[in-house]
């Protein structure tokens, strides 16, 4: 009882088929899968493997083909488009690999846009944006655009932007996919702070271990399928160096 | 999304791209330029006429009698052309007439025009001045008023003394620097001394007026007409509008009993009032207003298309950002707010754009010409209804599909 309370997304059988033309791509093949609340899990597995596919289901971007997703005790396999919006607004926090800020508008501008959706008004959405960016350590960095910041305080804008509604998860899709090592770790210390304080879910997807080893469990996926819920992933890193 | 962020998103989208926005909403200036700029003249075409005009040609409470119709409306037939030229010309016998058959009360006064000519004082010379030859009191019925030294009296008349009232704008040219009074003026060959001079009246058609000479009948039947004994037109003024219908029917009356007119034959001369003038001017009117809707909607359409494309350019261009929005909770009817909200607030700014250039337009016009401006407030309240529902029509489509796209794809769009 307490254990399934304590869960925060519950998958079982989850099914993801695509029509390619005349084919039919299993995307997914029946993922069974337990995310307790607050923990840190990083996502690997080779392109194809449907890490994908698992994400923009979990992120509530898509809908399954078959199967049950209990998201926060939700279920949300058979919800209609603006009920996932509604979803995604309130439960999930998206940080992208390609950071995906709107180019005009100020690092606080950004971080205001999931407010706008929540129906906040514009005094309240604006303390609470400035609270999401000290968070990340950007409060003097508030009213500069993206392109006069650096890749990585890029990121950490869009990470208050995924914070700043106070979402049960934060889904990261290869966060430090276009950064170099120092701003990853940068990033990778933004993580572990918010672990560690803010009791969020973090649900990161990369394809590096080093980065992968940052979280508490690695969940690996192979031709759709779970292919571990708990890798170890410390043998290849070890064969590495 | 609430309509205020939705307003206020489009306003700095659409500033973003100041240059593409203001030539995406050219077809829309245009057409409401033009619509603004035609109702503008027509609206104050309208109260000139009405207010100025047709009292200025025909006075108020006065009826003419002509040989035929000098204002006509709709074509005249060949048949028709051919009746009027039948027409006689008129003469002093139907003053008599008209006096007789009119009822006590009301001024008659006749005048015979020779069309435009020349007026000399010394060296100096004016062309293109209009002679008429007029009873006593025609200035007064005409409603033109004597600025300097006096008008024509029945003496003048009676006499047939070589007096003369000139236009100011033949005081100006002749006499610039001494007063004409007492002066002789020539024209072709004969003498005549001035002994007043017209108020200004300028306007549209003031100008022929201000350039006029006004001679006593008699003089001028002896001197300068080209047909002694006709003239062109008998006018009868009378103190109310009920007395001049009552008079106008007892002229016809006259007249036809004069002509001995069989009761089946056409009258075989024309009367004619400022109603029947204005009913012109209604006539022209319709048809400018008739045909403006047509014209303005195809420069509306062709706006709203452009409109439309540079929507649908904009909607690719900002699928990543479209996506984005979905991806942190944007519902479906958000992302169409903000597209109409966009579309619709940039045909606004065309709409308003095209009141200003189409009511600066009309001022120039005014400036430059005689022809009067007047903006009505119903033709703004248009202008700004028709901005806002070609931007909402030209929106719908690219709107809907922003709102329809896939969040997936619409974030990993290039």
């Amino acid at each position: 009882m307490d254990v399934t309370r304590d869960l925060i997304i519950v998958t079982r059988g989850l099914t993801k088929d695509y029509q390619m033309g005349s084919e039919t791509v299993h995307a997914l093949r029946g993922v069974d899968l337990e995310i307790r609340r607050n923990e840190y899990i990083a996502v690997m597995g080779p392109s194809g493997s449907g890490k994908s596919t698992l994400m923009n289901l979990i992120g509530c971007l898509d809908t399954p083909s078959g199967g049950e997703y209990v998201l926060n005790g939700q279920a949300v396999q058979d919800l209609d488009d603006d009920e996932l919006a509604r979803i995604r607004n309130r439960e999930i926090g998206f940080v992208f690999q390609t950071f995906n800020l709107l180019p005009r508008a100020t690092s606080l501008h950004n971080v205001e846009l999931p407010l706008i959706y929540a129906g906040v008004g514009s005094s309240e959405r604006r303390e609470r944006a400035e609270e999401a960016l000290r968070t990340v350590d950007l409060g003097d960095r508030m009213d500069h655009k993206p392109n006069e910041l650096s890749g990585g305080q890029r990121q950490r804008v869009a990470i208050a932007r995924a914070l700043v509604n106070r979402p049960s998860i934060l889904l990261a899709d290869e966060p430090t996919g276009n950064l170099d090592s120092a701003t990853s770790a940068e990033i990778m210390a933004v993580f572990e702070h918010l672990h560690k304080n803010s009791g969020q879910t973090i649900i990161m997807v990369t394809h590096e271990y080093d980065i992968a080893a940052n979280a508490e469990r690695v969940v690996t996926l192979r031709d759709g399928q779970i292919e571990s819920l708990d890798a170890d992933i410390t043998i290849p890193h070890a064969v590495a160096q | 999304m609430p309509l205020l962020e939705g307003l206020r998103l489009a306003l700095s989208q659409i500033w973003a791209h100041k240059l593409k926005s203001f030539f995406s909403l050219i077809g829309v200036i245009i057409g409401i330029t033009f619509l603004i700029a035609v109702i503008t003249i027509v609206e104050g075409m309208n109260r000139y006429v009405r207010e100025d005009f047709a009292g200025a040609i025909f006075g108020i409470n006065t009826f003419t009698i002509v040989r035929r119709p000098t204002i006509r409306t709709g074509r005249t037939t060949e048949e028709q052309r051919r009746r009027y030229a039948r027409n006689p010309r008129l003469t002093v016998h139907d003053v008599d007439v008209v006096r007789r058959s009119a009822p006590p009360g009301v001024t008659v006064t006749w005048d015979s025009d020779r069309g435009f000519d020349q007026v000399r004082y010394g060296e100096r010379e004016r062309k293109n001045i209009r002679v008429i030859g007029a009873s006593e009191g025609y200035a007064t019925v005409q409603g033109w008023d004597v600025a300097q030294g006096r008008g024509l009296s029945p003496l003048d008349e009676s006499r047939g003394l070589k007096v003369a009232v000139i236009g100011p704008d033949i005081a100006q040219k002749l006499f610039p620097t001494e007063s004409p009074l007492g002066k002789e003026i020539r024209v072709g060959p004969y003498r005549f001394r001035v002994v007043g001079v017209f108020e200004k009246r300028g306007g549209l058609l003031g100008g022929i007026w201000d350039a006029a000479i006004l001679l006593p009948f008699s003089a001028y039947d002896q001197t300068l007409s080209r047909d002694p004994g006709k003239l062109d037109e008998i006018s009868v003024k009378a103190p109310t509008e009920k007395a001049m219908n009552d008079a106008m029917a007892a002229v016809e009356g006259g007249l036809r009993a004069d002509r001995r007119l069989r009761p089946a034959r056409d009258n075989n001369f024309d009367i004619q009032t400022s109603s029947g003038l204005l009913s012109a001017w209604d006539k022209i009117n319709n048809v400018l207003l008739t045909v403006l809707p047509g014209l303005v909607s195809i420069a509306l359409v062709v706006g709203g298309i452009v409109i439309m494309n540079i929507m649908l350019v904009s909607v690719s261009q900002r699928t990543r950002e479209i996506g984005l929005r979905k991806a942190v909770g944007a519902r479906q009817s958000d992302v169409l707010v903000q597209f109409l909200a966009e579309s619709s607030v940039l045909s606004l700014m065309g709409a308003g754009l095209g009141v200003g250039i189409g009511v600066g337009l009309a001022r120039i016009v005014h400036a430059l010409t005689p022809l009067p401006a007047s903006t009505p407030l119903w033709s703004l309240a248009l202008a700004v209804a028709l901005g806002v529902v070609v931007g909402l029509v030209s929106g719908v489509y690219p709107a809907s599909r922003a709102a329809r796209l896939d969040p997936i794809v619409a974030l990993h769009a290039e």
